[in-house]
């Protein structure tokens, strides 16, 4: 157990605009966090401070007491945060399989010569993280898909894809940037239900961003809301629910409604790309 | 003295016919993301339909037929070659390794039709010489210097003035976005392609006039010259390709000039400067001189 | 038929060619043989790790030079090391040579890293013709022949099998042939392992990559190493066939006939590159030697289209064609071939595998 994810008096800008400012939550150990807030609100850029893509301007980031700011993103990673992406970010000519195993990276060791040559060592790894990738398929329902290449699957199944490798990664803290996004009832289920048995089986604390209230409500034990940038609330889904600014930041509020008629939904630019990308193959 | 600023004059001038020729890799780049590898093999081109031309209808038509070859030939790669991939979405190294096909193609093609001749472009200047005091310089360095300031001064007008120069640098900042407010794409990428192949025919007038003794196959090699300046410029950056063209004729001409100071790096080796300059640049700023250097994105 | 008796026919195939084949065929199946090793180096920096490179020829520059040098015995400068050392030591200087240029290559992304490997092309060049004491300058040096375990790579080893004397072409095509194998399962077992996936991480995305744990300038630094390594032994292989090594070899022309042989066989699969090799480096020779026959080509200078210019047309325009229609490469090609082809009988007999039911075929 690492202990708790601590975000510190986040400030981001970009050129002037300010993204983030003096954003604090703390994610503890065994719980899913949810954040909230519409685009734009600075939930995307939280999640790539966490990670070591951008560096903020002020504050930063720990876990269980390491300062994880100012490290390079591949050392972050393997100190234990696992990332799924919002705009698909696999390797779509690799299939499904080979995928989830770069979730394995940071778990695994051999290098150029090991490999090459096959020796011992880099064969057993290599057994090992077939195995345990399967299990994960299996976990998120994707085993039939295995032999797939990425690219062709739907995006619903990419977005398990997503989940799948940061699971692979085994990570202490497992961010989710709209998991369920474009996923149908059932998939939204199944997700909902791995990322609960996450949090029970492997004592991992879930980070997630979600535009899907009626999962956020389920899920979460805590939630945090941002607008432009700054944070509004934070507390339980029931707290959330009854925060008067809350209510005003989601104009008389979808909160635990229908997640559709809600504007940060995948009809915005998410969905859009990923027509593009369809048409293109 | 005298010989250093003479030295100084003709690196400036070979300097802007190497601004020239990136101010074109620099308009394709922020236009279509590509860089056009088949650069150096379309200036060949443009000079040889210009040395064949000349003895016919004189020199000037001659350079106007060319600019206009090499213009329609870059709007052409532009619309068969680069558009398809483009509406693909296909990564940009995709694009380029195109060009390096497409270069292929072309310099098999002139090395084959030009042999071991050494082909003469039939510019006026011939062996004139300016004297400004104690300092000798060729007339085509002159010729050259000031149609190079011409051209690169009015491409830089149209950019800033012109509704054509707006629809270019929105292209640059965010093609989506361009799009999405009206500016035809396709339009801009095309105007983008047809400077492009222009300033390279004209470059290769100079390139191969007096004192140079002429073109032959390996001119487009020279050419490629100007990717260093496009490179320390930044890719991206107008104002860096004019200033990396500059720095490259610069460090080729006092190099050269000074050969015999640098015997110990080798004979010629004032041709290659322009490349050992631009991996010191790289080596300190990855993304050029007046390079942007875009965020990444998730 | 399986893939072992499959592999067991090449193998007897390939061992037997030196009885039939006359030296210039031989000489040819050799050029194919390191071109293979060489474009297997620059995939796996190009085309897996998705690291644009034109500079490979200084590699091979590199690997053929060093071993000339490290093994010379002539009036330049050279160590007189045994042969077999020389060869083993120059792929590991050209991988050095990867090494000290990864400050600049790691740093670098896709198109810019494009444009700085052309300058270690002709800064490389400029070296190779001015150090003459190193060199030779202009006219290069003689590649001392490969002695290895006493075995002399040479026309008077003194061995004779089944009444055929096996000279100098005869013992080295074995030696490139297992070589080329070598390279190839040595690249096939990286690119399916932990670092194959971390560079082609990085070549889809250098941020997903690194949040996945892949330190991605020391990914994108091993590609460059692995595959200045590939070139040197390439560069070895090469010197060793040509007999003397010149500099006008390893220009611009060498970088990107590697770089078509990649984009021919497809970007990322390895196997393809031999067929990339075969039709850049054996296409043009293959030509040559039956130019006579041959309507439509002309012997070099006579006016009409030479071999060697009808090769490069016909490669360049593929090399666009395929990355227009398929970046994949002809391995790409052959697998839609292949699909549209009616399935074998042994499909056709089992329904649960065949999609239509049998009675569905015309």
């Amino acid at each position: 157990m690492t202990g708790a994810l601590a975000v510190e008096d986040v400030a981001l800008s970009f050129a002037g605009v300010t993204a983030l400012d003096g954003v604090s939550f703390r994610v503890e150990p065994s719980t899913v966090h949810a954040v909230i807030g519409p685009n734009g609100a600075g939930k995307t850029s939280t999640f790539n401070v966490i990670c070591g893509v951008y560096t903020p301007d002020r504050g930063g980031v720990t876990l269980g007491g390491n300062r994880l700011t100012g490290l390079p993103p591949h050392r972050i990673a393997r100190l234990g945060i696992g990332r799924a992406f919002q705009n698909i970010a696999l390797s779509g000519r690799q299939t499904v399989l080979e995928n989830i195993l770069l979730g394995r990276h940071v778990l695994t060791r051999a290098g150029v010569i090991a490999s090459g040559l096959r020796l011992p060592a880099a064969r057993r790894e290599a057994r090992e993280g077939r195995a345990k990738a399967a299990e994960i398929a299996e976990l998120v329902g994707m085993a039939p898909l295995l032999d797939r290449p990425a690219g062709g699957l739907s995006y619903g199944d990419k977005k398990r894809l997503e989940l799948a490798r940061a699971l692979a990664m085994e990570p202490s803290v497992l961010l989710l940037d709209e998991p369920v996004a474009g996923m149908n009832d059932e998939e939204t289920a199944r997700t909902a239900g791995v990322i609960r048995d996450v949090r029970d089986r492997t004592g991992v604390s879930v980070l997630l961003i979600e535009h899907d209230m009626s999962l956020v409500m389920d899920v979460s034990d805590r939630v945090t809301v941002l607008d432009f940038g700054r944070l509004v609330a934070d507390g339980t889904p029931a707290e959330v629910r009854r925060h008067p600014e809350v209510l005003r930041a989601y104009l008389g509020g979808a909160l635990g409604d229908d997640p559709g008629g809600e504007p940060g939904d995948t009809a915005g630019g998410e969905g859009r790309d990923h027509d593009h990308h369809q048409e293109d193959k | 003295m005298t010989k250093l600023i003479e030295l100084l004059v003709n690196g400036v001038s070979l300097g802007m016919l190497y601004a020239l020729i990136s101010v074109g890799f620099v308009v394709v780049f922020r236009s279509t993301d590509v860089i056009n590898f088949a650069q150096g093999s379309t200036l060949l081109g443009g000079g040889y339909v210009i040395a064949r031309l000349s003895p016919h209808t004189g020199f000037w038509l001659a350079v106007l037929a060319g600019v206009a070859a090499t213009a329609a030939f870059a709007m052409l790669v532009d619309r068969l070659l680069i558009r398809p991939l483009r509406q693909r979405g296909a990564r940009h190294d995709v694009a380029a390794i195109v060009t390096i096909g497409l270069d292929v193609v072309l310099l098999t093609d002139l090395t084959r039709r030009i042999g071991s001749d050494m082909l003469h472009l039939g510019d006026p200047w011939g062996n004139a010489v300016v004297n400004v005091g104690p300092v000798t310089i060729a007339q085509t360095r002159v010729a050259a210097m000031l149609t190079a300031l011409v051209l690169i001064g009015l491409f830089g007008l149209a950019f800033q003035r012109t509704g054509w120069g707006v629809a270019m640098r929105a292209t640059a900042e965010d093609t989506e976005a361009a799009m999405l407010s009206g500016v035809r794409h396709n339009r801009v990428t095309l105007s983008a392609w047809a400077i492009a192949g222009a300033l390279a025919a004209v470059a290769s007038v100079f390139l191969t006039a007096s004192p140079s003794p002429g073109m032959d196959a390996a001119t487009g090699q020279t050419a490629l010259k100007a990717f260093p300046a496009a490179v320390v410029g930044g890719l991206d950056s107008m104002t860096g390709a004019l200033a990396g063209g500059v720095i490259m004729g610069l460090a080729e001409s006092l190099a050269s000039g000074y050969q015999e100071q640098l015997s110990f790096l080798g004979q010629g080796f004032g041709s290659v400067m322009p490349w050992v300059v631009m991996l010191l640049v790289l080596l300190v700023k990855p993304s050029g001189l007046f390079g942007t250097k875009a965020a990444a994105r998730v | 038929m399986s893939r072992r008796v499959l592999a067991a026919a090449a193998a007897v195939v390939l061992a037997v060619v030196p009885f039939y084949a006359d030296t210039s065929l031989l000489q040819m199946g050799l050029f194919v043989c390191a071109a293979t090793i060489g474009a297997i180096g620059l995939n796996l920096l190009s085309g897996v790790a998705g690291q644009l490179s034109l500079g490979h020829a200084f590699f091979l520059a590199v690997g053929a030079y060093g071993y000339v040098a490290l093994a010379g015995t002539d009036d330049r400068a050279g160590l007189g090391l045994p042969t077999w050392l020389a060869a083993l030591l120059a792929p590991a200087l050209a991988g050095l040579a990867g090494l000290a240029f990864s400050p600049i290559s790691s740093r670098l992304r896709g198109l810019y890293l494009g444009v700085a490997t052309l300058a270690l092309v002709y800064i490389g060049q400029h070296v190779l013709y001015s150090a003459t004491g190193l060199t030779g300058g202009y006219d290069g040096r003689p590649t001392p022949p490969l002695s290895l375990f006493g075995l002399k790579f040479g026309d008077d080893s003194g061995i004779t099998v089944l009444n055929v004397p096996l000279g100098q072409y005869e013992l080295l095509w074995y030696l490139g042939v297992a070589l080329a194998v070598l390279a190839w399962w040595f690249a096939r077992g990286v690119v399916a392992g932990r670092p194959g996936r971390g560079l082609q991480a990085v070549r889809d995305g250098e941020v997903p990559a690194a949040a996945m744990g892949v330190a991605v300038r020391r990914a994108k630094t091993s590609a460059f190493v692995l595959s200045s390594v590939y070139a040197g032994v390439a560069g070895v292989l090469y010197a060793l066939i040509v007999g003397r090594v010149v500099p006008d070899s390893f220009g611009l022309t060498m970088s990107i006939d590697y770089l078509a042989m990649v984009v021919l066989g497809g970007m990322g699969v390895v196997g393809g590159s031999a067929v990339g090799a075969a039709i850049v480096t054996g296409l043009p020779l293959l030509l040559g030697r039956y130019v006579d026959a041959l309507p439509l080509l002309a012997e070099p200078g006579s006016g009409g289209v030479d071999p060697s210019s009808f090769a490069r047309y016909l490669y360049g325009a593929l090399v666009i064609v395929l990355m227009i229609f398929e970046p994949d490469g002809l391995a790409a090609v052959a697998r839609r071939v292949r699909a549209l082809l009616p399935a074998p009988p042994a499909v056709r007999t089992s329904p649960s595998t065949s999609p239509h039911p049998r009675g569905g075929r015309p």
